[in-house]
């Protein structure tokens, strides 16, 4: 028995699944203030006169880290940057006070400015007045070469008691300093609370006897085990819409163009699925306005849902309570798709009367109003996903052959996710001339998805035979070659894929491990003169999303 | 404010050969800066994806020998294709500036091309020009080339238009590859005064480069008052180029491109990968858009280590003085030209191909128009490395031909067509925007 739960924003939505069906769905508001609780009643609910013997894995997915840094309750964070020469140091808008350091390194990992020994002196003395606990610390090119924040975290715990350091090339080995700095940044601020919250509910499933493995959804639609989480909570914003998107992969499992449209009361999100594999975010996910290093889907938030308020202005974007026809007090969009196309959802009288009314203050007939609405919801969803398309089509290309190989997108598909998909998604379809796609299962689609993805990992190696020197993400590390003379692309894939077995191992991943794919290879000669002195490799290999493979689709 | 656009294109997967200076690491590191400085994510910049030109694009400048397919590869569609791309965000007012930091480059590639010249094959400035001219009806187009080699390629191909201001600031050609960018060339009879080369000795330091954009680059172009200035971008005036000798800083790029201000500036050589191009695509990109760039310099700068040598002062007072009056004095003689009583100006050149080693010699006429510059013959010969021997003819019709010309130009190809002097005959009618080329054995005629 597998179970997935997710706590959104509105709702928290949870599902068991057993045998390709779903046995049990349960559906609470969300308490924002207690999202541990949430969890757990939709999570005891589900295990209403069920054997916790059977459950081999749960998966959760969270806002906690988005609320707690979207409400401003992250815990208080000292920022220091160590950005080298380049940008002035106005360009990063992190935090109202950044601590700035001397020290760079370049591109290819080289000194090119030491510490200065007074600045740390002053940094420390600085950590002690003002008594702050938590740091987070990032130099530009640390991805290359992280000898400058290794040994300033090293300074800072050995003489400031109590503090936490997390230093930028530990979380992303990623080239791009502001968001390395955002994601260390966040990870710092939320990273207590975070594990406050899985304490608690690793204490709340030992007092309920179960000893499944629990496991975490991350931004880019893949799980990781709950302990591991730990020390990157960043990853598990945005997990709510990789759940969904999952979600809508699970019930397809087909390599079509899909467009993910989950219609939620307020919003609706959509997301690409191009030839069966998610689109992710090119920029990776941005939270609070920062762009950062999470790897996450490209998604896009609308504020238009089922139960978007109608006025005589129009559709307005926001929600005031459930549509008419599920007693609610104002006409909604919902209220609008079923009188339009005859859905017969709720009470339809309650639906008419609403829409009536705002149709006379129109000088209009309600049928009118209604398809009026229906036009303008599906031109305005219509619009925002060609909008999609064409960026896609368009992010930057950097090979002669990407470029003559034209990115183009047809669509094939619109698959419905949320409680309202069934309302409004066959229209959209109908509009785009595609084919609709709505389950069963759709309303509850994200907990199902979060129930049967499997664990995604992501290992980066980047070679420098020159210098003899390589480091590998995750994890930071960093080493030096032992053979760099003949050292080619072979050797370089076989170290990252050794790297991805054993961080694998320690992830309890080994059953995924052999599915990984390089999803980045180059390798550059370095001339110099007219002699090669070395070779750089930059080479990347990733267990992709994608499903346990117990799960083998639904059966209904 | 408006963004400032940037073209990222550096083709890792191009190169001229392995070894080649043109190859696949030469923006690795530029990319590895800019990428890491996160300069593309900032509300300032707006990055855009490369396009591909047309062949028509290609035939609107160059007559390719024996046709337009042999003298690129993709990677040269692409390059051009970008600078176009750039052109258009500009043009229609999606950013306010932008910059193509593409190769392969193309300022050595001129109107005839039989091969490699200078590692490039046809000439991303040169096409963008015309693209301007046809697609926005630009009139007045001026070109700042900044790489140290001598644009001698662009020169080439404006040396006749009268309405294409050409500038080109290099280290000197007796020192330096190729060897041409003398004050004398100062454009042809018709299109005096808007050729203007400063030929600068080396180690020129920025305080030399600033003192000649302040007193003559920026007063000339106050002065012709162009609808848009290109800077051709080339970055190996840098102390630190492997290919050169001159000795201008990261920062003095930036200010140069602060100062000049260009609309569009389309990245050129630059082969110091590691130690200048990573800092001097920062510097340009940041100057740009209006960002502070105090804090931008290369790890081994030293401030006050370079110094002008006074003689090169020297040298830089009298090439502002000559050149200031080379172009006050362009209208001058250009009407003296006209009424020379000649009805053709006839030249002769030879062109040397360093790349792919080709030799060409080159019939120039230029019509001596008394109402236009004038339309342009080239008869072109030259043996290809595959050993196949070519003599071609070449007519060129400027845009803003008048209707003299155009008959007379039109005439002469129709003419030259039934004759079998030639293997080629080419009319390229920018007029129409139609570029016609003949294979007189078969007869055959593409248009384009």
């Amino acid at each position: 028995m597998l179970i997935g739960i997710d706590v959104g924003g509105t709702f928290t939505d949870g599902v068991l699944f057993r045998d390709g069906q779903i046995v049990k769905s349960v559906k609470k508001a969300t308490q924002e203030d207690n999202l541990k609780n949430s969890l757990l009643q939709v999570l005891d609910e589900l295990l209403l006169a069920q054997d916790k013997e059977q459950i081999q894995r749960i998966v959760l997915s969270t806002t906690l880290v988005t609320n707690l840094l979207a409400t401003g309750r992250g815990e208080k964070t000292a920022l220091v940057m160590l950005p080298g020469y380049g940008l002035p140091h106005d360009s990063y808008e992190l935090s109202g006070d950044i601590y700035f350091m001397k020290g760079a390194v370049d591109f290819r990992g080289r000194e090119i400015e030491p510490l200065d020994k007074g600045e740390i002196t002053e940094l420390l003395n600085w950590i002690k007045d003002t008594g702050v606990k938590r740091i987070a610390l990032a130099a530009k090119f640390a991805n290359r070469n992280n000898v400058h924040e290794q040994m300033l975290k090293k300074r800072i715990m050995e003489e400031c008691e109590g503090v936490h350091v997390s230093i930028s090339s530990e979380i992303s080995g990623k080239l791009n300093f502001p968001r390395r700095a955002a994601t260390t940044y966040f990870t710092a601020m939320t990273i207590s609370e975070w594990n406050r919250f899985v304490d608690q509910i690793e204490e709340a499933l030992k007092l309920r006897g179960i000893k499944a493995e629990v496991q975490v959804l991350k931004a880019d639609g893949g799980t990781m085990p709950l302990a591991a989480s730990r020390t990157k909570p960043c990853e598990t914003a945005f997990s709510g819409p990789a759940a969904s998107t999952m979600g809508g992969s699970a019930l397809t499992r087909d390599k079509l163009n899909s467009v993910v449209v989950d219609v939620g009361g307020t919003t609706t999100d959509l997301s690409l699925i191009i030839s069966g594999e998610p689109l992710y975010a090119s920029k990776g996910a941005v939270i609070e306005k920062q762009l950062t290093h999470v790897n996450s889907f490209a998604v896009r938030s609308i504020p238009l849902g089922g139960d978007s308020v109608i006025t005589a202005q129009g559709v307005q974007p926001y929600r005031l309570g459930p549509a008419a026809c599920f007693g609610g007090e104002k006409a909604t969009v919902t209220d609008a798709f079923n009188i339009h196309l005859n859905l017969n959802l709720g009470n339809v009288a309650q639906s008419e009367s609403q829409l009536k009314a705002i149709a006379e203050e129109l000088q209009m007939d309600t049928p009118s109003l209604s398809a009026r609405i229906v036009e303008e919801v599906s031109q305005k969803l219509l619009a925002e996903v060609n909008d999609m398309f064409r960026q896609w089509e368009n992010e930057p290309a950097y090979k002669v052959w990407e470029v003559i190989h034209q990115r183009k997108f047809a669509l094939d598909r619109v698959i419905g996710i949320g409680a309202a998909a069934p309302a409004l998604v066959p229209a959209l379809a109908a509009l785009m001339q595609v084919e609709s796609f709505v389950h069963e299962y759709s309303p509850v689609a994200n907990a199902l998805g979060a129930a049967v993805v499997r664990p995604t990992l992501s290992v980066m190696l980047h070679v420098d035979t020159q210098s003899k020197k390589y480091t590998l993400d995750p994890g930071g590390i960093s080493g030096t070659l032992e053979k760099a003379r003949n050292f080619q692309l072979d050797h370089a894939r076989a170290m990252a894929r050794q790297h991805l077995h054993i961080v694998g191992k320690e992830l309890g991943m080994e059953d995924y491990t052999d599915d990984a794919d390089f999803f980045l290879e180059e390798q550059f000669n370095m001339i110099r003169g007219w002699d090669r002195t070395g070779k750089l490799f930059e080479v990347g290999i990733q267990v992709a999303p994608g499903f346990i493979k117990e799960y083998e689709g639904v059966k209904i | 404010m408006k963004p400032t656009g940037i073209l990222f294109f550096p083709a890792f997967d191009w190169a001229i050969s392995p070894t080649h200076p043109e190859r696949e690491e030469r923006l690795l590191y530029t990319r590895d800066q800019i990428f890491e400085e996160g300069i593309m994510d900032l509300p300032q910049i707006r990055e855009y994806k490369p396009g591909l030109a047309s062949l028509k694009d290609i035939a609107r400048v160059h007559f390719c020998v024996p046709n337009v397919e042999a003298q690129i590869t993709e990677a040269h569609l692409v390059s051009a294709g970008s600078a176009l791309v750039m052109a258009d965000a500009v043009m229609q007012g999606e950013v306010r500036n932008g910059f193509a930091i593409i190769r392969p480059p193309g300022h050595h590639a001129m109107t005839v091309a039989h091969g490699n010249r200078g590692f490039c094959n046809i000439n991303n400035e040169a096409i963008m020009v015309e693209y301007l001219r046809q697609k926005y009806g630009l009139k007045r187009i001026a070109i700042v080339d900044t790489d140290v080699h001598h644009g001698d390629g662009t020169q080439e191909i404006f040396y006749h238009d009268p309405e294409v201001l050409f500038i080109s600031f290099h280290q000197d050609g007796r020192t330096l590859y190729p060897g041409s960018g003398f004050m004398e060339e100062a454009g042809g009879p018709l299109a005096y005064g808007t050729t203007i080369n400063i030929p600068l000795l080396p180690r020129t330091t920025d305080t030399g480069i600033h003192y000649v954009l302040d007193h003559l680059v920026m007063p000339i172009l106050e002065e012709f008052k162009p609808d848009i200035i290109i800077n051709s971008a080339g970055q190996d005036n840098h102390y630190s180029d492997p290919l050169a000798n001159m000795a201008f800083s990261a920062q003095g790029y930036a200010r140069l491109n602060e100062t000049l201000a260009p609309d569009i500036a389309v990245l050129e050589g630059g082969y110091s990968v590691e130690s200048a191009l990573p800092y001097i695509n920062m510097g340009i990109i940041m100057a740009m858009a209006g960002i502070d760039y105090s804090n931008l310099r290369e790890p081994d700068y030293k401030p006050g280590r370079l110094k002008e040598p006074a003689s090169n002062m020297e040298r830089i007072y009298k090439i502002v003085d000559t050149q200031l009056n080379t172009f006050r004095r362009r209208e001058e003689v250009i009407e003296k030209n006209r009424r020379s009583g000649q009805m053709f100006k006839t030249s002769h050149e030879s062109i040397f191909y360093d790349t792919d080693y080709i030799s060409e010699s080159q019939r120039n006429e230029l019509r001596l128009c008394p109402s236009c510059g004038g339309f342009r013959i080239i008869n072109s010969s030259a043996r290809h490395p595959n050993g196949r021997e070519y003599n071609i003819a070449c007519i060129q019709l400027p845009i803003y031909a008048c209707p003299g010309c155009q008959e007379q130009a039109r005439d002469a190809y129709t003419t030259m067509n039934s004759s079998d002097i030639y293997d080629l005959v080419y009319l390229q009618d920018r007029v129409k925007d139609e570029y016609r080329s003949t294979d007189t054995r078969s007869g055959e005629e593409r248009i384009l």
